[in-house]
């Protein structure tokens, strides 16, 4: 495995973000994905939230315990130490959601892909996709990557309100709307699973790292 | 108890925000002016923390259903408590039936009104704070409307005597609208002429609101666009594509793809965030180090605050 500089730079007085590349790449991600499940385990002094993203990993912290001098070395030190314990050690968790294949950008997405409506499906639910990072909303996890076929901008006209439960695609990536936001990504069909639930003990249904499948049912 | 009698456009509860759910994309939220919030908890005996009322956009009016002790904190209001006028950030006595009625916000955006015991809502992600865009907290996840009945949690101990008030050297300086920041994340990708654009004169554009304010002014040069989402936070001042920052403010999502080429001190943010539309913000540079200790001495003020607020009682 080549590992690569980490880099650490403060985001205001209550975070840090340590940067492990420059490119974005699934063995990049992966190697992210560990070291905040590392982080997070870790029980660092005045250490409140784990946050993953494409490139870096970003720790909130509470400055009124810790001063960023004293916790950077800390947790650029775990970040190294993540990557040499990374690959043993972490289980991955699988989901399945169903899907109906009823969107109302189904029949576009067809038409702009040139492929048939039955072989979008197909090739949606063909594959397993990796949560990538979790954001824009509570809940809403960007899962790759895409059959190359699917990939379409997003739409030029957001939508205002995108219903929650909608099953979607832009660019290499697919998602579900854990709750009604404007969106503008091709909305190709439904799930009654319930992505984000904030009383539920484990809030999100998604966590990074996490694999998920689609699977057809009407 | 409290009756929303008249509710005011923007009415929520909000406290400290959420501070262990960014990973599944919850943002923190909690009070735009975590002053605020603090003082206010201070000057009525409260943990530090607890649940206040946020309030928005114009005037109304409230009901106390049970003898407290109250405190009005952030934006300055003309407000009257039994019909007599009500002081900001000073420790006053409702008695049962009191009416506290606000004719409008004179100056500052978001005002507070922090009662003894807390607002008792459920608790939901560690937080008490309504987070609107996710429809969870506060009060049905809901701006509060006419009729809404709130209850106050028990307070703890007689609290701090009628007519304390916060002495002003331990305020933000709201008045002059200079707000420190840090270098973000991206800083060192914006060239020279970038920053000295940054602390040039920008105005709160009146596209601003609980999740980010636009600043109006000179547009950054800047060739950057989008990178890949890497984790903002509320002060995180994002540059766009057409060079035009955009403070991050409570509500703002946890992840996003424009640089951030630095960061609002937490001691200076309660400021930014009580700007109004068209009000002028100047950006200072400090380092990290400076920030930090700036808002451990924010910490250390509201602690002196506390402090001569119970000791008022003593005296008394």
């Amino acid at each position: 495995m080549t590992v690569s500089l980490i880099e650490a730079y403060p985001l205001g007085d209550s975070a840090i973000t340590v940067r492990f590349g420059t490119q974005r790449s699934a063995e990049l991600l992966a190697r992210i994905h560990a070291a905040a499940a590392f982080l997070a385990g870790a029980s660092i002094e005045a250490v409140e939230d784990v946050v993953p993203t494409y490139l870096s990993v970003t720790v909130f912290y509470d400055s009124l315990r810790r001063s960023y001098a004293d916790i950077s070395a800390e947790i650029v030190a775990a970040c190294s130490n993540a990557d040499s314990v990374a690959e043993t050690t972490r289980a991955v968790r699988k989901h399945v959601i169903p899907v109906r294949y009823d969107g109302v950008d189904l029949h576009a997405v067809a038409e702009l892909t040139k492929l048939s409506v039955e072989d979008v499906i197909s090739r949606h639910t063909g594959r397993g996709y990796r949560v990538d990072i979790l954001g824009f909303v509570p809940g809403f996890a960007y899962l790759s990557e895409l059959d190359e076929a699917l990939v379409l901008p997003r739409r030029a006209e957001p939508r205002p309100r995108v219903s929650a439960g909608s099953v979607a695609i832009a660019g290499v990536q697919t998602a579900v709307y854990p709750l009604a936001t404007p969106g503008g990504w091709h909305i190709i069909g439904t799930t009654d699973t319930v992505m984000f639930d904030p009383n539920r003990p484990q809030p999100s249904l998604l966590r990074a790292g996490d694999t998920v499948r689609f699977e057809r049912v009407t | 108890m409290i009756v929303v009698d008249r509710a005011p456009p923007y009415l929520t509860v909000q406290d400290d925000g959420r501070r262990r759910s960014r990973s599944v994309g919850v943002p923190r939220g909690g009070t735009m002016d975590s002053f605020a919030l603090a003082a206010g908890n201070a000057l009525v005996g409260n943990p530090l923390n607890a649940a206040v009322l946020e309030w928005g956009l114009g005037g109304g009016s409230l009901r106390f259903d049970s003898e407290c002790t109250i405190a009005l904190a952030g934006a300055r209001a003309s407000a009257t408590l039994a019909g007599t006028t009500a002081a900001p950030l000073t420790t006053l006595h409702a008695a049962k039936g009191d009416e506290l009625m606000v004719e409008h916000l004179d100056s500052g955006r978001f005002f507070y009104i922090a009662v003894s015991g807390g607002i008792d809502v459920p608790i939901v992600l560690h937080s008490r704070s309504t987070y609107l865009p996710g429809r969870f907290g506060g009060l049905e996840g809901r701006l509060l409307r006419h009729g809404d009945i709130l209850r106050l949690r028990e307070a703890d101990g007689k609290g701090p005597s009628p007519g304390f008030h916060v002495p002003p050297e331990l305020m933000p300086a709201y008045a002059a609208g200079v707000v420190h920041i840090s270098p973000g994340p991206q800083a060192d990708l914006f060239a020279d002429d970038a920053w000295r654009t940054l602390m040039e004169e920008f105005r709160v554009s009146a596209a601003s609101d609980r999740t980010g304010y636009r600043l109006d002014g000179p547009a950054l040069s800047t060739s950057i666009g989008t990178l890949p989402s890497d984790a903002g936070c509320p002060g995180a001042i994002q540059i766009p594509g057409d060079g035009r920052p955009i403070a991050l403010m409570a509500d703002a999502p946890t992840v996003g793809g424009y640089p951030k080429i630095a960061v609002v001190s937490d001691a200076d943010l309660p400021i930014l965030a009580q700007r109004e539309p068209g009000a002028s913000v100047r950006f200072e540079l400090t380092s990290i180090e400076q920030s930090q200790r700036a808002s451990r001495k924010r910490a250390s003020d509201i602690h002196t605050i506390r402090h001569l607020a119970e000791s008022s009682r003593r005296r008394a």
